[in-house]
């Protein structure tokens, strides 16, 4: 009887959905924040050549 | 630099300890039980991506005005961040609602109006590709992210002008007074303050990211013009 009351009056867990939203919102911010991070390195270094480029050109 | 990696370094440090309020100090709800703390980081995703949209309102107004390239930056770096941030909202709201709703989806007020402004900030963020030039993108999308704002508010609203599934506001001017116990309330709090960290970070990130690109641009442009 106790159990069944238990079962009755026991909330849900329903852990699966909140892990899956937790990993779901922290892969999708790091994600973005690595791409942010790894285009900006990206441009710098393309800006560093053309500059490079362009002071050889002009000596 | 030093300033962006100290934003980074709090940042992480407030999700670590947001992740153990969340889980460990916040009340298991009697009704829902455990999958109600998607509640914490739902709620403040959902309120960051309207103050990011809220910001690409004023920088799109000051834009307008000054015409300065900065402002330009800031709404189109806002916007981004704010895509990434609505995007959130509704997945975690859709993983939320499998097992409270029994549908992953239902074309509810609230569901639909933040669907429309998810669209209408990443028609934003297309306007700018497809421009015939950089000036004129800015233009038109200063134009969209001033008018698309609209919808912010009606987001809001929706579930007390509609009949809607979706629970009542927590925060802002249609929240109740004790809508929440007072754990529930610093944790929801302490997920506010963090997410907005977060948001400051990404936002001066894709800041710097916005005038690389524009150095980048100016480069280019000056080596063909050397090159006549």
């Amino acid at each position: 009887m106790l159990s069944l009351l238990l079962q009755i009056q026991a909330p849900p867990s329903n852990l699966p959905f909140l892990y899956a939203a937790l990993a779901v919102s922290w892969a999708i911010f790091f994600l973005y924040a690595f791409w942010i991070s790894r285009r900006q390195e990206e441009l710098k270094k393309e800006i560093r050549e053309l500059r490079e480029y362009l002071d050889h050109r002009e000596s | 630099m030093s300033v962006r990696y100290g934003l980074l370094g709090l940042a992480m440090v407030l999700m670590l300890a947001d992740l153990y309020l969340i889980s460990m100090v916040a009340p298991t709800d009697s009704v829902l039980g455990h999958v109600q703390r998607i509640f914490y980081f739902h709620v403040p995703i959902a309120v960051i991506s309207f103050l990011a949209f809220f910001l690409v309102f004023l920088a799109s107004v000051v834009y307008l005005v000054r015409r300065t390239p900065v402002w330009d930056r800031m709404a189109r770096s806002s916007a981004e961040v704010g895509v990434v941030f609505v995007t959130l909202a509704l997945l975690t709201g859709v993983i939320w609602a499998r097992p409270v709703w029994n549908t992953w989806w239902t074309w509810e007020p609230r569901l639909t109006t933040t669907l429309i402004l998810w669209l209408i900030y990443v028609a934003y963020l297309m306007i700018r590709s497809y421009a015939p030039n950089r000036q004129k993108g800015a233009l038109y999308a200063a134009v969209v992210g001033i008018v698309g704002f609209v919808d912010v508010p009606i987001v809001y609203y929706s579930v007390i002008w509609w009949r809607s599934i979706h629970p009542s506001p927590v925060v802002g001017p249609l929240a109740g007074a004790d809508a929440l116990n007072p754990t529930m309330l610093l944790v929801l709090l302490f997920s506010f303050f963090t997410f907005l960290v977060f948001f400051i970070y990404l936002t001066v990130e894709r800041m710097a990211l916005g005038e690389a690109e524009e150095d980048l641009l100016e480069a280019r442009f000056a080596i063909r013009r050397a090159e006549g």
